[in-house]
C-alpha cells in the first residue's frame, strides 16, 4: 500500500441536530463520476404520523459528549429492511456509544433514532442487541438464557420451546443447550450471546464486534445466521475489524470515524477508489515504486519509458487492509491526495 | 396479551431467574442462617445471667446483626450483574425498570426474610423464646427490617466500585450497625457517649422494633418502624435512580 492519501469521498460535515422529518433525496453519484458511492435509504413517501419511511432504522443527528469527549458528533445512518451495514472504525470511532444509544442504554444530547418510526425506548422488542463483551450469567445454561430473554420478549411456552430449538441448532449450539454458560468455550459463548439478540426475530439486529475472538466454526454460525436473518427482512447493524465477514455478508459499509459516519458505500465499490501500486526493479539495483488508480496502465507506461534491465515486476490492487486503513486515515488528511506518488 | 399481563409475567420470570441464581450459589445464605444459630445458642447463658431480657437479647442480638451482614447478599446479588455485564442486557429487553427492580429485589427481600424467620423459629424452639400470641406484628417487624436492609444493600451495591468495597462495607457496617444498635450489648448498658450516639444506626431502631412486637406492643412499634421506613425510602430512592440510569460505574468493573 502506497503512502499516498485514500480518495475515498468523505461524508459532508454534520448538519445540527434536528427534529425527524422525511429523508432527503438518495445520494448515489453517477458511475465513473470518480466519487465514492454513498448510499442513503430511498425517501419513502411521508406519512406525518412517525412512520414516515420503510426504513427499519433511521438515526440523525446524533451527538454524545462525555465531559471533554465527543463520543457521538452528528451521527447518522439509515437501514433498511434486508440491509447488512458494516459499521466500522478503530476503537473509540463511536460504534459502541453509538449501539448504546440506539438500544436505549445511554440518552444522547441530541439528535433523532427511530426503529420503524417510533423511538426505540418503549419499543425494545424491535431490537436486538449483542453487545461486544460477553454478558451472560455463568451458573445459567444456554437453554436458560434463550427461554429467559425469549419470555422476557413475549414467547411463551411451546412457542418459545420450538424457538430455542431451532436457534439452537442454527447457531450450533444444541450440544451444549443444558450446559452453564460459565463452563462454555470462548465461541460457544459468542454463539449464546447471539442467541439472546435474536431469540424473538427483531426486525433491528445490532451486532457489536460478535465474532470478535471467535473460532471459524463459531464465525460461520453466525455469519449464516445474520444472513438467514436480514433474508428474513431484518435490518443488521453488524461492527467488526474484519471487512472479509462483511464482505461474506455482501453488507454496505458505513465507515465511523470520530463519532460519525464518513463514507458509506459496498467494499467493492470503496476498494475502487483506492489507489493500487506498481513496484519495478531494475539490474542496477534501483527500484520505483508508484501508487496510482490504473496499475495496468502505469506498469506500461514505465516499461515504456525505462530501457534498463527490470528484474523484479510488482502490481498490487488495493484489498482490504489497504481499505481498512484508508478508513482510519480518512478524516485525518485531505480526502483527496495525490493520485500518483514516486518514492525513489 | 393485556397490558397488565405482560408485565407480571416478566416479572414473574426475573425473580424465577434472580431466585435461581441464587440458589445455586447459597454459601452465603447457608453462612448468614447458621452463625446466628450458633452464635445465640453459646451467648444465651451469658446474657440469661446479666439480663431479665436475656433470651430476648440472645436471639434478637445475633439476628439484627447477621440481618445486617446479610447486606452484601442483597448488594453481590446486583454487583454480579454490573461484573457479568448482564444488567444492560436485561435493560435493552422489553422488561421495564420497574419490572426489573422489583425482579432483582423481590428474591433478595425473600432471602431476607427467610433468614429472619429461620433464626427466630429456631430461637423459639431451642431457646424457648417467647412468641407473642399473635405472629401479625412479628411478621409485620421482619418486613420493614427487611425492606430496610434491602435498600441498604441495593445503595450499596449501587456505589461500590468492586466486590472487595462492597465485602468491606458490608462487614464494617454490620460491626457498626449492630454493635452501635445494641445487638451485642443492650444500649442501657453501654458507655454513655454510645448511648448518646446509638441512635444514628439503623441497628438501634431495628432492635427496638423487633423487640416491641416480640412484647406484641404495637404502639411500641410505630416510632422504630417508622424511622425503618424512613431509611429505607431515602436509600431505596437512590438506588433506584442508580439502577435506573445504569449507574455509569458498571464500565470500571
Amino acid at each position: 500500500m502506497s503512502s499516498s492519501q485514500p480518495t475515498l469521498t468523505r461524508q459532508p460535515e454534520p448538519e445540527p441536530a434536528r427534529e425527524p422529518g422525511p429523508p432527503g433525496p438518495a445520494t448515489v453519484p453517477a458511475p465513473g463520476s470518480g466519487k465514492t458511492p454513498v448510499r442513503e435509504a430511498a425517501p419513502a413517501p411521508g406519512g406525518g404520523d412517525g412512520q414516515r419511511t420503510d426504513a427499519v432504522l433511521e438515526v440523525t443527528g446524533l451527538t454524545k459528549r462525555y465531559g471533554e469527549v465527543q463520543a457521538l458528533g452528528g451521527f447518522e445512518l439509515t437501514v433498511r429492511p434486508g440491509e447488512i451495514v458494516g459499521l466500522v472504525g478503530h476503537n473509540g470511532a463511536g460504534k459502541t456509544t453509538f449501539v448504546d444509544a440506539v438500544s436505549g442504554l445511554i440518552r444522547p444530547d441530541s439528535g433523532t433514532v427511530l426503529v420503524a418510526g417510533r423511538p426505540p425506548v418503549p419499543h425494545r422488542h424491535l431490537i436486538g442487541v449483542s453487545p461486544q463483551h460477553i454478558a451472560l450469567y455463568p451458573s445459567v445454561t444456554v437453554r436458560e438464557h434463550l427461554k429467559l430473554f425469549g419470555g422476557l420478549a413475549g414467547l411463551r411456552r411451546k412457542a418459545l420451546a420450538s424457538v430455542v430449538e431451532e436457534l439452537a441448532e442454527d447457531l450450533r449450539l444444541t450440544a451444549f443447550l443444558d450446559r452453564p454458560a460459565g463452563l462454555l468455550s470462548g465461541g460457544q459463548q459468542r454463539r449464546t450471546q447471539a442467541g439472546v439478540a435474536l431469540i424473538h426475530r427483531p426486525r433491528l439486529l445490532l451486532l457489536d464486534e460478535p465474532t470478535a475472538g471467535a473460532d471459524p466454526e463459531t464465525r460461520q454460525a453466525l455469519l449464516d445466521t445474520v444472513r438467514r436473518r436480514a433474508a428474513e427482512g431484518a435490518a443488521v447493524v453488524y461492527t467488526t475489524h474484519y471487512l472479509a465477514e462483511l464482505t461474506e455478508l455482501e453488507a454496505t459499509l458505513a465507515v465511523a470515524k470520530a463519532g460519525r459516519v464518513v463514507a458509506r458505500g459496498t467494499a467493492a465499490e470503496l476498494l475502487a477508489d483506492l489507489p493500487g501500486e506498481v513496484v519495478l526493479e531494475f539490474a542496477d539495483g534501483e527500484e520505483i515504486r508508484r501508487s496510482t488508480a490504473d496499475p495496468t496502465g502505469t506498469l506500461m507506461r514505465l516499461l515504456a519509458e525505462n530501457t534498463r534491465t527490470v528484474t523484479s515486476v510488482d502490481v498490487r490492487k488495493p484489498d482490504l487492509d489497504d481499505l481498512y486503513r484508508s478508513l482510519a486515515m480518512l478524516g485525518e488528511a485531505p480526502a483527496n491526495g495525490p493520485a500518483e506518488g514516486e518514492t525513489r | 396479551m393485556s397490558t397488565i399481563t405482560a408485565p407480571v409475567l416478566r416479572t414473574g420470570l426475573l425473580v424465577r431467574h434472580n431466585l435461581l441464581l441464587r440458589l445455586r450459589d447459597p454459601s452465603q445464605i447457608i453462612s448468614y442462617v447458621a452463625m446466628p444459630i450458633v452464635l445465640m445458642m453459646v451467648l444465651k447463658p451469658l446474657y440469661v445471667e446479666a439480663l431479665d431480657t436475656g433470651t430476648v437479647q440472645a436471639v434478637t442480638g445475633p439476628m439484627v446483626m447477621f440481618s445486617v451482614f446479610a447486606l452484601s447478599i442483597v448488594g453481590n446479588s446486583i454487583m454480579v450483574e454490573r461484573e457479568w455485564r448482564t444488567w444492560d442486557r436485561l435493560r435493552v429487553t422489553r422488561a421495564g425498570r420497574t419490572e426489573l427492580l422489583l425482579g432483582k429485589t423481590l428474591p433478595a427481600f425473600l432471602i431476607l426474610l427467610f433468614q429472619q424467620t429461620v433464626v427466630l423459629a429456631v430461637g423459639s424452639v431451642a431457646l424457648g423464646l417467647e412468641l407473642p400470641p399473635t405472629l401479625g406484628l412479628l411478621a409485620l417487624a421482619i418486613a420493614i427490617w427487611g425492606f430496610t436492609l434491602l435498600c441498604l444493600g441495593a445503595a450499596l451495591a449501587t456505589v461500590a466500585r468492586s466486590r472487595g468495597d462492597l465485602s468491606v462495607a458490608a462487614d464494617l457496617g454490620a460491626i457498626g450497625v449492630s454493635a452501635l444498635g445494641g445487638a451485642l450489648v443492650p444500649v442501657s448498658l453501654m458507655p454513655g457517649w454510645a448511648q448518646v450516639i446509638a441512635p444514628i444506626s439503623p441497628g438501634y431502631w431495628a432492635m427496638s422494633l423487633i423487640q416491641s412486637a416480640l412484647a406484641g406492643d404495637g404502639a411500641a412499634m410505630v416510632r422504630p418502624g417508622l424511622v425503618c421506613l424512613a431509611i429505607g425510602l431515602a436509600f431505596g430512592a437512590f438506588a433506584t435512580y442508580r439502577l435506573a440510569r445504569g449507574w455509569g460505574r458498571s464500565r470500571l468493573l
